[in-house]
């Protein structure tokens, strides 16, 4: 990463969107939620793109204007890293399961790091810091695992 | 107006991800390693700043910009789904390095691979949306 912004302006910015959405809307910051609204729609003619698929437009057009001016990845992290060669297409099906995984996981936890981990944590409600601690700790067990087996 | 407001929000939100390398799987593996501070360090000045600006809002009985209404969240009980939710959750984040957010964010900057992480993700969100019975198969 070339041009990584320092933590402590990165963080605080992403935690103003929290307020910002708050203050303008009265709404609760989740990108799960804006995922779910794009497949609702998707899914449903009669439905329409609310607030929260609007949300999912511009977290692309976030990344469309990074992409243009930051710098790209080089590979996939440990999957590249691990599955490589003719074994190369294993990276798709594992992201693929791994996709679903989180999908799933978030709707049935009622959010992900953002909905759950920031905007529900920063007001301090008991299931938001249920499921955060959860899915760290899932998260950074599962992280050493593959770290031991690859 | 309300949508544009939500775009924009999105926009800086995806825009600061990315410039964070949230998208980058190597420093979201780094930091659940404990190889690195910096997810960490995001992360909870994140929580922080939310904290300390939604605090404010309510001590100011501040109303929302656009819609009038008075600023207010509700605080939820823990259940099993969130354990069980974030068991899944953590599970597909530490395999892919990835959450929505950024996901979204690393289709927009032209990530081959996140093609298959959102075809997931997607995939996964239709599931339960399909089995609460909120969209039709």
């Amino acid at each position: 990463v070339h041009q990584q912004l320092a933590w402590y302006v990165g963080g605080p910015v992403l935690g103003l969107c929290v307020v910002a959405l708050r203050w303008l809307l009265n709404e609760r910051l989740g990108a799960t939620g804006a995922w779910s609204n794009a497949v609702e729609k998707l899914s449903s003619p009669g439905v329409r793109l609310d607030t929260r698929g609007w949300l999912l437009i511009g977290l692309l057009l976030g990344g469309i204007v990074f992409g243009i001016f930051g710098s790209g990845l080089d590979g996939y992290g440990w999957l590249t890293e691990t599955f490589t060669g003719g074994a190369r297409w294993v990276v798709v099906p594992v992201l693929v399961v791994a996709g679903a995984l989180i999908g799933y996981g978030a709707k049935v936890a009622g959010g992900c790091t953002s909905g759950n981990g920031l905007s529900g944590n920063a007001v301090l409600s008991p299931a938001s810091l249920v499921a955060t601690a959860t899915f760290f700790g899932t998260a950074i067990a599962v992280s050493f695992a593959i770290e031991a087996l690859t | 107006v309300r949508r544009l407001a939500a775009l924009a929000v999105g926009f800086v939100f995806g825009l600061t991800l990315s410039w964070s390398g949230m998208t980058d799987p190597d420093v979201l593996r780094d930091g659940l390693l404990f190889k690195d501070f910096y997810l960490f360090g995001f992360f909870l000045s994140a929580l922080v700043t939310a904290f300390v600006g939604l605090r404010l809002l309510k001590v100011l009985r501040a109303r929302a910009v656009l819609t009038g209404e008075p600023v207010s969240w509700t605080a939820v009980a823990p259940e099993r789904r969130h354990v069980v939710g974030s068991l899944l959750f953590g599970t597909g984040w530490a395999v892919a390095d990835a959450c929505p957010g950024p996901i979204a964010a690393q289709l927009g900057q032209g990530v081959f691979w996140s093609v298959a992480t959102a075809a997931g993700l997607v995939f996964g969100v239709w599931l339960f949306l399909r089995r609460a019975g909120t969209v039709a198969a």
